[in-house]
């Protein structure tokens, strides 16, 4: 009992439940006294399932030192694990090492993408054939609208992987700059999680991730978790970012000027710059709905004065520069991975960094393209038509230096260079499609089709997914000491390059027909089945892929191939110690001396450690 | 450590008379011109005052006394950095309700008093200069004046409190779900109040560490951080004030 | 050298093919308003643009990656090639002078499809959850299904009883977002015969998968003959309009003809008869109360029946003339 009550997420849990029950009687207290009647359901649930999340936070323990140095005691360095947590529990518990949170969000993102993903099979499933097979149209609704959030929040979860477990090490750190603050950033997201999940059990909602008003203040109870979850989460997002940049300002090795940067380093400031700031927007605008259903505060309501395309300005002004957020790590793992596999230098590697800072800065001025049909003020159409197709210019150098860096190379195909250049493809036709719905007259049959699901399938896919798996495979041995199954990377591989293919090839011709996104049915006279029947075949074996992936890392865990070496010969800082990576990283700090990218050059050197002779 | 001249104190008087001027200058031009420009000048002009003067934002970009990452005042240089990045960030909320007032009631404003919202205003302006007194205080020695000043500054943030949440809602002829005025109104004090709330819990904990003397001259990154924090829920207050009171017609 | 003559050659040979098979399989639905030409010409325009970018990318790094794989047995690096400056801003500038180029013309297409016609045919759309109510203010008329003259520019004044709607006929091209509150403009000139549907694009509750009605482009002179069809459909008998009615705007989903309990009190035998209310009164039901019953739901409840389910707004929707119809209709089921 003892040993089971240790790992912080159990007592987390535990509390959650507690601080529920407290959040529940709270609102009955309050409504006595004000003279109400003791019960409703809506803001008793909604501060039941705040509390829960401030109690299962303080559960963890994850807040102890904070609490000990507020009440003056001296809290010393932050320990990498908490006492008496042995063996694989120690990744349920609070640990304020970058490399277990890394692994942590790494897990709580492939869970999150599992249930996601499995809400988009169920639904495939019903739209396969006209007619409505088993589900209801609230049902329909919810697992759709879940399966773009639960995505959404895997990705950033995802990309909080990414960035927690490597920066330090690329950098030259032994962690980042604020410990306690990363392990925080982490488990606010597992309560941020739940709440958003139990929507199923609140009655579901039925306006897609998007949330908009009024449909929104309308919808069921589910809809007030949804909103509640995601301001949640969004917390972990924004925090994550300021330890990130700050890490990078002040932790950085001896020699490591901004051009001698680790090129994922470039791209996870870029990400962090949007994270940290434009999150709160759809923090604000979520609150703001859930104050108007609680207390009818008319921001939204036309019958008040209120005007629900500012919703929508709120919304996007966050949710298009997340897409970068979405995309900019993937790309950087691509401009990351290239060089190591073609054993050559990143082709112009000062213009790709700047292109990831150029999509940051110039993604917060394009997210009147998602409104183009909303009703906006005409004279917003056409600027944000030219801002928007002026992405493409940053975007278009990373391709162009990609193809470059990978001309004259030396290349080889391993499992993460499959994933890699399969990410580039699906990018590419991503971000093809994207020019017509930048255009206001071409979008105007786009909108809200198909064609627009399909675009943002490949984006994601290209920019994230591929990437991530790319990024597992590298650094698996990184992580764990040993090397992941190449014959299954592979299967892998070849399942969901197609797989994804054939998808989002299909979306795009039907959208571009007309079919509507966002619809439980459709007519059979339009002549769309056949292309659902190939769309649900296509994300079954998808997941098949994933089912694969899965297969391969518990056999690898359990038996697998030991590499403590430099496997890759990269000249990336973590690839100079031995695999696992060690506690603290670097045993003696390391300096820059060279340029990160220089293969094909003979007697460069990127890093070494202090102390060691030069070779000059 | 960080140099703190001798003066500082006698500065921080400077600066609070510079902002209680500008503050009634903002009051004269709302009655007799009522030009929006000319009040958002005023706000961005106070909160530049707060900002360097307050705030200290120079210190960001000073070089590092000590190269030794291991060294205290590496950390402190470090650590607020962290901070302002999240003030920036927390910066983005309130800007997005600025948006929406702009949004939603253009260039009309809500029906306030407006003797009310210039002795909240002025309350908050006060306790400001007593948290600048007090992070000065702290740095030159002073550990009995810091405590003071501190005490005062939560005090003072309590009686905005009070006059906001408990004078200021009760009286308006509106209420939150009454149109937009309502709508706006009660989120923009209500957001700025729970930073105000949370603002007087930290300097509380402030409070108890300095009088169980855990801060000195050389140590006392808290001081200096509940500080910063309430300077900060003043410069939002520098731009809610005008939006909600003084720019615009009645609606 | 000869490295980029069969690349050349790869990407003008990849382009035509993809660009033919797309064109092949026919992307877009059939052409049926004036502003889809711009539109469609957009499309053709991205068409070619997509299926050159696209090849000269792959085509390369297809290349790239045969040519210059390692062998088995080969060792060593790749050439140590870091940029080269002039090219980077070739392909900075490039891009950038086709971006603009691309949003020019998108800014003319848009100015195209935005074009008055002083004289356009005014149709009101009224779109509400989960139905669409089309008047034609000038004709005097309404209808669930929208009939338009062919050649004319038609001017849609849309408005939302409830949440956000939006109005979408693919072969039109335009689609338009409805926010309740206001009115929002759409103008289209339908410029081929034929049968169409309009359907909400925008999310706007359960039903919103079947929220969709049927657009009619028919020659002038068929228009004016259904036009005065409408008119006169007013004037049949009250009881057929009404049954007519009541499958258009939903309530046979909620009140059953036959006895059987559904969501909202049966209407069979309803009329005349004597009906309990929630507070324990009881009243007759007669034509004042089925009245008040259609246009304010909530003034009486029956007993064991909710509040708020009916829509409200069927008082606004329906004319002086329906609502009277579906009162005969209703005493026509004893």
């Amino acid at each position: 009992m003892k040993k089971i009550l240790s790992v912080s997420l159990v007592r987390g849990l535990l509390w959650e439940i507690i601080g529920s029950g407290v959040g529940v009687a709270f609102v009955v207290l309050v409504r006595l006294l004000m003279r109400l009647p003791a019960w409703k359901a809506e803001p008793a649930v909604v501060v039941g399932a705040l509390f829960g999340a401030l109690f299962f936070l303080g559960g963890t323990g994850v807040m102890d030192a904070w609490f000990q140095w507020a009440t003056g005691n001296e809290t010393g360095e932050p320990e990498p694990f908490v006492e008496g947590v042995t063996g694989w529990r120690r990744y349920l518990s609070v640990s304020f090492d970058h490399k277990v949170i890394g692994v942590q969000y790494l897990a709580l993102s492939l869970l999150l993408f599992t249930i996601g993903g499995t809400f988009a099979l169920i639904f495939r499933t019903e739209l396969a054939q006209p007619g409505l097979q088993f589900l209801t149209p609230i049902e329909y609704n919810t697992l759709m609208s879940l399966h773009g959030i639960v995505m959404i929040i895997g990705i950033l979860i995802g990309i909080s992987a990414f960035m927690n477990y490597l920066v330090p090490m690329m950098i030259g750190a032994s962690d980042m700059a604020f410990p306690r603050l990363n392990a925080f950033s982490f488990w606010i997201a597992v309560p941020a999680g739940i709440i958003l999940l139990s929507s199923l059990a609140f009655g579901g909602f039925d306006t897609g991730w998007t949330g908009y008003p009024p449909l929104s203040v309308r919808a069921p109870l589910g809809m007030q978790m949804f909103f509640l979850g995601v301001s949640l989460a969004s917390f972990s997002s924004i925090l994550s970012a300021l330890n990130l940049l700050v890490s990078v300002v002040r932790l950085r090795a001896k020699g490591m000027t901004p051009f001698r940067l680790p090129i994922f380093v470039w791209a996870a400031i870029a990400t962090s710059i949007i994270s940290l700031t434009a999150t709160q927007l759809i923090g604000l605008a979520f609150q703001m709905t859930m104050l108007e259903r609680l207390l009818g505060m008319g921001f939204f309501d036309p019958l008040k004065g209120g005007n629900p395309v500012l919703f929508e300005h709120l919304f996007w002004f966050y949710s298009h520069p997340a897409v970068y957020v979405f995309v900019l790590p993937g790309l950087g793992i691509i401009s990351e991975l290239l060089p190591v596999f073609a054993r050559k230098p990143l082709y112009g590697y000062k213009w790709v960094a700047m292109s990831s800072l150029g999509i940051a800065l110039t993604g917060f001025l394009v997210w009147g393209h998602h409104m183009f049909a909303s009703g906006m003020a005409e004279y917003l159409r056409v600027p944000f038509m030219y801002s928007t197709l002026l992405v493409a210019v940053p975007t278009g150098v990373k391709f162009f230096s990609w193809t470059a860096t990978i001309w004259r190379g030396k290349i080889s195909f391993p499992t993460p260079m499959l994933f890699v250049l399969g990410g580039i493809v699906i990018f590419l036709l991503g971000g093809l499609s994207g020019p017509p719905n930048a255009t206001v007259s071409t979008d105007l049959l786009l909108n809200n089709t198909y064609y627009i699901v399909g675009h943002f399938h490949d984006t994601l896919f290209g920019g994230y997914v591929f990437p991530f798996f790319a990024a597992i495979f590298y650094w698996f041995p990184k992580m764990s000491g040993k090397r992941l199954n190449e014959k299954l990377g592979k299967t892998q591989f070849w399942l969901m390059f197609p797989g994804l293919l054939i998808l989002t090839l299909d979306m795009m011709r039907v959208g571009l027909l007309g079919m509507r996104r966002r619809v439980d049915d459709y007519d059979p006279a339009l002549g769309f089945q056949a292309y659902h029947v190939v769309m649900t075949i296509s994300g079954f074996i998808i997941a098949l892929g994933a089912l694969v992936f899965f297969i391969n890392v518990w056999l690898t865990l359990k038996r697998g191939e030991k590499v403590p070496g430099n496997l890759w010969e990269s000249r990336s800082p973590e690839w100079q110690v031995p695999s696992p990576m060690p506690v603290h990283n670097y045993a003696k700090p390391i300096e820059v001396v060279g340029e990160p990218y220089d293969y094909g050059l003979p007697g460069s050197q990127y890093v070494r450690f202090a102390g060691e002779g030069s070779n000059d | 450590m960080t140099e703190v001249k001798p003066n500082a104190l006698r500065l921080g008087v400077l600066i609070f008379a510079a902002l209680a001027v500008l503050t009634g200058v903002e009051f004269a031009v709302a009655i007799f011109l009522n030009t929006w420009p000319l009040l958002a000048l005023i706000a961005v002009i106070k909160a530049g005052l707060v900002m360097y003067y307050y705030m200290h934002i120079s210190r960001l970009f000073s070089a590092d006394p000590n190269p030794d990452r291991e060294s205290y005042t590496y950390k402190l240089a470090t650590n607020r950095l962290g901070l302002w990045f999240f003030l920036l960030s927390d910066g983005f909320i309130f800007g997005g309700l600025l948006v929406s007032r702009i949004n939603l009631m253009g260039l009309t404003r809500p029906e306030l008093n407006q003797l009310l919202g210039l002795a909240v205003s002025s309350v908050l302006l006060v306790s400001s200069f007593f948290a600048n007194r007090a992070e000065t205080s702290m740095a030159l020695g002073d550990r009995r004046q810091a405590l003071v000043s501190v005490s005062i500054t939560i005090l003072l943030g309590l009686v905005f409190l009070a006059g906001v949440l408990g004078v200021e809602w009760r009286l308006a002829p509106f209420g939150p779900a009454d149109g937009v005025q309502g709508a706006i109104f009660y989120s923009m004090t209500g957001f700025h109040a729970f930073h105000v709330l949370t603002g007087v819990i930290f300097m509380t904990i402030i409070a108890r560490n300095l009088w169980r003397g855990r801060f000195s001259t050389e140590k006392h990154w808290g001081v200096e951080a509940a500080v910063v924090y309430w300077h900060f829920i003043d410069v939002v207050w520098i731009f809610f004030y005008p939006a909600l009171y003084l720019i615009g017609t009645l609606h | 050298m000869k490295h980029f003559v069969i690349i050349a050659i790869l990407v003008v040979a990849s382009t035509f093919a993809i660009h033919a098979g797309l064109e092949g399989i026919g992307l877009l639905p059939v052409q049926a308003s004036t502003q889809a030409i711009s539109i469609d010409q957009l499309f053709g325009l991205y068409t070619w643009a997509i299926a050159f970018v696209f090849s000269l990318i792959i085509v390369i790094m297809l290349y790239a990656l045969v040519v210059f794989r390692r062998r088995k047995g080969e060792t060593g690096d790749g050439a140590h090639i870091e940029g080269n400056s002039t090219l980077e801003i070739a392909w900075t500038i490039v891009p950038l002078l086709a971006v603009l180029y691309l949003a020019y013309l998108g800014a003319h297409s848009l100015a195209e499809t935005r074009r008055i016609d002083p004289s356009a045919l005014v149709v009101k759309v009224i779109a509400g959850q989960w139905y669409w109510q089309f008047q034609y203010p000038d004709q005097g008329i309404s209808s669930t299904e929208l009939y338009l003259p062919i050649g004319q520019q038609i001017d849609f004044q849309m408005t939302s009883k409830d949440v956000i709607h939006s109005f979408f006929v693919p072969e039109f091209r335009l689609k338009q977002d409805i926010v309740p509150g206001r009115t929002v403009d759409l103008r289209v000139t339908p410029d081929k015969l034929g049968t169409y549907t309009v359907e909400c694009a925008q999310l706007c509750g359960a039903n919103h998968a079947y929220m969709t009605a049927k657009v009619h482009v028919v020659a002038q002179a068929d228009f004016d003959a259904w036009v005065q069809s409408q008119k006169s459909l007013a004037a049949q008998d009250p009881a057929l309009l009404g049954e007519q009615l009541a499958t258009q705007y939903g309530c046979a989903v909620c009140h059953s003809t036959d006895g059987s309990k559904k969501v909202g009190p049966t209407w069979a035998g309803l009329y005349g008869s004597q009906v309990e209310l929630n507070d324990g009164s009881k009243v007759t039901a007669d034509v004042t109360y089925l009245t008040n019953s259609i246009v304010n739901p909530n003034l009486q409840i029956v007993n064991g029946f909710q509040p708020n389910v009916m829509p409200q707004t069927f008082g606004q929707i329906l004319e002086q003339n329906q609502i009277d119809a579906l009162v005969a209709y209703i005493e026509s089921l004893k």
